[in-house]
């Protein structure tokens, strides 16, 4: 049955199509400077995934739309291989989603055990990494042949859902990041109205008609405010002094982390597809897991090799899951997704259920290419470890200007105007507040990116329905979206739901 | 916090009152019909709402020995003078052109942790100017301005 399945969808042959677009010399020099471009982002503080890609997006206009996302890609799951890295031998972590590898990490670097904690999630995220891959080519597809049928009200409710999900999972408060991504929807509503085509919020600067660019702004909420954030300490970072050796995690290592591997990667893959997940909250789901079903719990944050492998696998196969809303409906279900979905659109392509049957170049490519940067990541990475330790030792005074400059040249080179510049450092200084005053940068930027989608869908809903907002509620699939949605906003009331919430929070801290 | 919530929600409220009026003057159209205000309308209420809600349950709650300062102790006025000297930059770049004006940035930049060895901030400056623009002008294909001395 299930070969007959494949047969019908040429699955092989598409499978096949994909490495060889991926192997094409472009591509295949693209998926390994993401790679590279992903893991230095990842070690380094300061920039951040979304920043990179930021950067480096107007680099890629003369180059195809597949390449492009073969190198964001890259740099995507990149970033979560090199956030471990200074996890583990540091005990700071180089992005979000490697934060709680930092407890079991560092604990076994100082135990001497960095090399086995290396490798275990190099090859965990590989092993992780692969599963999301495959889990990728079986559920993207066929949801993207079922989303053929939805309608503009299942679209407004499943946007909302997101959207609701990622403020629900808001590191700080739910209150602020619902206003962010409020905030979001009036930024993105900047430029010429979708329908009449008149100019709305431009204030009569000709340059805002285009609405407000998303490089200038990513740039600035994540790279400039962080920047400007680290400036106002004194960066020391005491990186670990011993050798690195054994590389190459030991059969009883092996014997302990495999299903912490396999139950990772599953977590991770689940969470990823979900709005709001990502590569950010699985790592610590899959912790907590690992930590209750343990026979000996009191290992964990001792240096359990348990403790590394899950959550490094479930940050890489929830990177891996998070492009299947954005392939297969068109949505993107964080703000890195977010990214991915302005470069389609820059590159003329509308992402959304066609996508896969109009571009099977774009999509097969990049399926294969996960897999060829999975791999590449293992081969490059493990060998060239005394590198990236060389690069965690760059004091931040050389880095620092460099980063900013880099912000300037990426934010400036999208239009070639310095009105770009001047948004960048607004949004820049609007970050830096609103890190110290308790908001975040995520929900505004997702919510930026489907807000103009969001009215979109709102709009025709409304002229379908000739006015009436019961449409939303009289679709099955709307109406389970939309009423998830308003449970999880309301759930903020319930105190069983605030102390569960209350935990989470302090579980992160 | 109790603080810094009551400012941010003040700052928010009015942010949402001046996209409401402006989304009530761009016209909200009818719900059979919606205009080019109504998303907006709707959107800068809600946030009007909640940035009242944060403003009051930030001045109700007891958590005023908790606040910490937002600048005093730390290193702000670094971040003043790097603000400034990218905004000045943003200005002068297409006058002065890219090589000129990202030398002089960069100067300036690498000075602001390490004033001891001028030759080494020379130094970083001239070749991290010389090489981003190698690589982005000329490998990457970016266009940067020339300026007035065609730099």
């Amino acid at each position: 049955m299930a070969c007959s399945v494949f047969k019908a969808m040429g699955f092989f042959d598409n499978i096949l199509y994909g490495f060889q677009v991926t192997f094409q010399p472009v591509n295949f020099l693209f998926c390994g400077i993401g790679v590279l471009v992903g893991t230095l982002v990842g070690v380094l503080p300061g920039i951040g995934p979304a920043g990179a890609m930021a950067l480096l997006l107007p680099a890629t206009f003369k180059f195809s739309p597949t390449s492009t996302l073969i190198l964001l890609a890259g740099i995507y799951y990149g970033v979560q291989y090199g956030g471990s890295t200074t996890s583990i031998l540091v005990n700071i972590p180089g992005e979000a989603s490697s934060v709680i590898t930092c407890l079991d990490g560092y604990q076994m670097a100082r135990q001497g055990r960095a090399g086995p904690a290396l490798g275990i999630a190099a090859w965990g995220s590989f092993i992780a990494g692969t599963i999301a891959n495959l889990g990728l080519m079986f559920v993207a597809v066929p949801l993207a042949y079922a989303a053929l049928s939805l309608g503009p009200p299942e679209y407004f409710s499943l946007m909302c859902m997101g959207l609701v999900i990622v403020t629900y999972l808001a590191q700080r408060s739910v209150l602020k990041a619902i206003m962010m991504a409020l905030v979001g929807i009036i930024l993105g509503s900047i430029g010429l109205d979708l329908i009449t085509g008149l100019p709305r919020f431009t204030f009569g600067i000709n340059e805002l008609t285009d609405g407000v660019g998303i490089i200038p702004l990513v740039m600035g909420l994540f790279g400039i405010s962080e920047i400007l954030e680290n400036l106002e300490e004194s960066l020391e970072r005491d990186v670990f002094k011993a050798p690195i050796k054994n590389l190459w995690p030991s059969l009883k290592d092996w014997a302990q982390a495999k299903w912490a591997i396999v139950r990772g990667s599953i977590i991770g893959f689940l969470l990823g597809i979900l709005p709001g997940g990502g590569a950010v909250i699985s790592p610590f789901v899959s912790y907590a897991v690992e930590k209750k079903i343990s026979k000996n719990p009191e290992k964990f944050g001792k240096g359990a090799i348990e403790g590394v492998a899950s959550p490094e696998s479930a940050n890489n196969a929830a990177a891996g899951a998070s492009l299947i809303p954005l392939l297969s409906l068109g949505i993107p279900p964080n703000p890195i997704m977010a990214i991915f979905f302005s470069a389609l659109i820059i590159h003329g392509i509308q992402p959304g259920p066609l996508l896969i049957k109009q571009h099977p170049d774009l999509f097969w490519g990049l399926v294969a290419s996960l897999y060829l940067g999975n791999a590449l990541l293992i081969v490059l990475n493990l060998p060239l470890i005394g590198i990236w330790v060389k690069v965690l030792k760059i004091p931040y005074k050389i880095l620092f200007p460099l980063i900013l400059l880099f912000c300037l040249i990426g934010a400036y080179s999208m239009n070639n105007v310095n009105f770009d510049l001047y948004v960048m450092i607004f949004f820049g200084v609007l970050g830096w507040g609103m890190r110290k005053f308790g908001y975040e940068g995520a929900p505004l930027i997702l919510a930026y990116v489907l807000g103009p989608m969001l009215e979109n869908a709102l709009r025709q809903s409304l002229l379908i329905s000739q006015g009436s907002f019961w449409i939303f509620m009289t679709r099955p699939i709307s109406a389970v979206a939309l009423g998830f949605a308003i449970f999880l906003l309301l759930s903020n009331l319930f105190p069983f739901f605030r102390k569960r919430r209350r935990e989470y929070g302090e579980f992160k801290e | 916090m109790k603080t810094l919530d009551q400012a941010s929600g003040l700052f928010w409220l009015s942010v949402s009152i001046a996209v409401f009026i402006e989304s009530l003057r761009l016209g909200i159209g009818k719900v059979q019909n919606p205009g080019m205000g109504f998303m907006t309308l709707g959107a800068s209420g809600i946030l009007g709402i909640l940035s009242l809600a944060l403003f009051i349950r930030a001045s109700v709650s007891r958590e005023e020995g908790k606040a910490r300062p937002l600048f005093s102790g730390r290193l702000w006025k670094r971040v003043l003078l790097v603000l400034f000297v990218l905004s000045v930059y943003s200005i002068v770049m297409p006058m002065l052109g890219y090589l000129l004006s990202t030398f002089i940035l960069m100067t300036i930049l690498f000075w602001v942790l390490e004033r001891k060895r001028i030759w080494l901030v020379f130094m970083a400056s001239f070749l991290s100017t010389l090489i981003s623009y190698f690589v982005f002008s000329k490998w990457l294909n970016c266009q940067f301005p020339d300026g007035l001395f065609g730099l």
